[in-house]
């Protein structure tokens, strides 16, 4: 168990840093001068020479590598040029707790939805609630993310009035949370439901369930008490799996709620070609995403023997 | 065609790339299917299909000229309103079927091209291209695809081409994974290692033994990948990074109609609408594909 989880998390950081390789070169060579956006329209040549100088963009790619692999030794991303010039690191770890508050509630409220529709479903297969969960969950799994924000916003926003349709919480309070999380998570509770409720059948048929209900359980007791703990495996799974679907839809959802996370960080920094902030974003965005699926295959070799067995 | 289907075919949920890769088969069969699904998702894609090939022909108006009917409302003279610059929305949905059916067809056949490449030099070569390929597709699985697709962007500039060439090269891992799990198995059955002591040259069982063998699963992701990547293009556009206006691409025209959602609502509905629709038939369609290819699961 020891030896595969170093193995794990040293090709984790393998990859990340092939990640920051590539983001690395693909913003120096194809990038532009980022330069150019931070001076007025105005701005002589020398002007433009001298602060491409400062900022060391003139010296040759494999020096500005080298001088960046040093610094990311010593945990050091550089420094924004955009945000005050402040560290990099510092602007994104600013935009992270919106991110996190946003991901989460979304991931919550989709996971309780979307286990107790399954779960209903599964209780009662083919009946008319089984067919119109079916019916919604088809649908939403087929929505962009964008559009159903548009329509939460048209729906609450617009004619409702009940809920204001961009900031972030701190303006707007608990309140301004509701319609991004709900969009966020939409489409997350269809995947849930499914699972949960085919999980759920498939353990419903199993014999042990037979055992029970042959015992004279009565139904709830067979469904919460022993169906239902067998089902939520597939369900963990899927929670860490959405994750880094939840990060892309994180981008969006920010972006048309005017919400103060690393998705907005990245789309803002990417107008003005900020690299040291675009290179912090999708580093930190990577090394979360690769955290969690080191995390996931552990958590699933301790509980799954088959699987600790077979490594 | 909320009607049941008596059948029970497994429906399968139509999940993110890399996702199915994480879950057991069984674990993931679907919801049943809906009788008559299949017939309206193929009768959607043509409808989809006409407009994208006859745009010309059938749009009561000019999708890019501006005019002076700006946000006018639904009426017999445009249908679904006109836009900000006074174009006729009808028009552009329907053009905008052209770009979201060529941009997705493109994408998903330059990405099933590279993932069936990785996974037949993968599972028929083995050995140190198995690993260096299968570490490259983990690689990719753990990069957030939509950032990259941004960054990509960004530096080539927003057109149709780089389009097509981000989304196709961020969705390949889902085929690489899938396929070289079946060319696995494949590779150890017998009529394979019968052509292997015949002499075939390993090119030659790639091509001749096992790419036929593994179309039928092809089929099927594809399908299943247009609509995702449907979604991708429209999200890109969205977000002002995808196809260039004034081009009608509805991603694009949804971005222009947030600004104006305090006062039309039919600017917002009608793309998310076509897109929707779009998607759900990709999707429905796939799934009775799935079940029709794959005979043992069409009793479950």
């Amino acid at each position: 168990m020891g030896r595969y989880v170093a193995r794990r998390v040293l090709q984790g950081v393998v990859t990340l840093y092939l990640i920051s390789l590539a983001v690395f070169v693909m913003l120096r060579v194809g990038g532009g001068n980022p330069i150019a956006h931070m001076l007025p329209p105005d701005a002589t040549a020398l002007e433009m020479e001298l602060m491409t100088k400062a900022y060391g963009f003139d010296k040759p790619l494999h020096h500005q590598y080298w001088i960046y692999n040093k610094k990311l030794l010593r945990g050091d991303l550089g420094d924004a040029l955009s945000w005050d010039k402040r560290p990099a690191a510092d602007v994104v770890f600013d935009r992270l707790p919106a991110t996190l508050q946003l991901s989460g509630s979304a991931l919550l409220w989709a996971v309780v939805v979307g286990v107790a529709l399954g779960a209903i479903s599964a209780a009662k297969p083919d009946t008319i609630f089984d067919r119109i969960g079916k019916l919604v969950a088809i649908i939403a799994q087929s929505m962009p993310v964008f559009w159903v924000g548009l329509l939460m916003i048209l729906g609450f926003s617009v004619y409702l009035g009940w809920l204001p349709s961009a900031g972030g919480i701190d303006r707007l309070g608990p309140k301004g949370i509701i319609l991004p999380a709900v969009t966020l998570g939409f489409f997350l509770i269809a995947s849930h439901m499914r699972i949960v409720r085919s999980t759920m059948l498939e353990v419903l048929e199993s014999d042990y369930i037979k055992m029970v209900r042959a015992k004279g359980l009565p139904t709830r007791m067979v469904l919460w008490k022993h169906a239902f703990k067998n089902a939520s495996i597939p369900v963990f799974t899927l929670f860490f799996v959405n994750f880094a679907g939840l990060i892309s839809g994180a981008v969006i959802t920010e972006t048309i709620f005017a919400w103060p996370g690393v998705g907005r960080l990245l789309v803002e920094s990417l107008l003005v070609r900020d690299y040291p902030t675009t290179q912090a974003v999708i580093f930190f965005v990577a090394a979360f995403i690769l955290f969690i699926n080191i995390f996931v295959d552990i958590m699933y070799a301790w509980l799954d023997p088959r699987i600790r067995i077979a490594q | 065609m909320a009607s049941e289907g008596g059948d029970g075919a497994g429906l399968l949920a139509p999940q993110p790339a890399g996702v199915a890769a994480g879950i057991p088969r069984l674990a993931r069969r679907g919801l049943g299917s809906i009788r008559g699904a299949p017939k309206l998702s193929l009768l959607f894609l043509l409808i989809a299909l006409i407009c994208a090939i006859f745009a010309e022909s059938i749009s009561p108006h000019n999708p890019i000229e501006v005019t002076t009917d700006i946000l006018e409302a639904p009426s017999s003279s445009h249908w679904l309103g006109t836009d900000m610059q006074g174009r006729d929305a009808l028009t552009r949905v329907i053009y905008g079927a052209q770009i979201s059916v060529m941009v997705a067809l493109s994408a998903v056949a330059l990405a099933a091209a590279v993932g069936t490449t990785v996974a037949l030099l993968s599972g028929v070569l083995r050995g140190w291209v198995d690993t260096v390929l299968m570490r490259l597709t983990d690689g990719f699985l753990a990069l957030p695809s939509l950032m990259v697709a941004l960054v990509v962007i960004s530096i080539l500039g927003p057109s149709i081409p780089n389009v097509i060439l981000v989304i196709g090269l961020t969705r390949w891992m889902a085929y690489a994974r899938v396929i070289r799990g079946e060319v696995l198995k494949l590779m150890e059955m017998d009529f394979v290692r019968l052509a292997h002591v015949a002499g075939a040259s390993r090119p030659r069982i790639m091509i001749r033994h096992v790419f036929p063998n593994v179309a039928n699963t092809l089929l099927v992701l594809v399908t299943l990948e247009v609509g995702l990547a449907v979604i991708a293009e429209s999200s890109l556009s969205f977000l002002g990074f995808g196809v260039p206006r004034p081009l009608p691409s509805w991603g694009s025209m949804l971005r222009d109609a947030q600004e104006f959602i305090y006062i039309t609502w039919w600017l917002p509905v009608f793309p998310g609408l076509a897109i929707t629709f779009l998607v759900m038939s990709c999707n429905l369609t796939g799934d009775w594909l799935r079940d029709r290819l794959d005979p043992t699961r069409r009793q479950l």
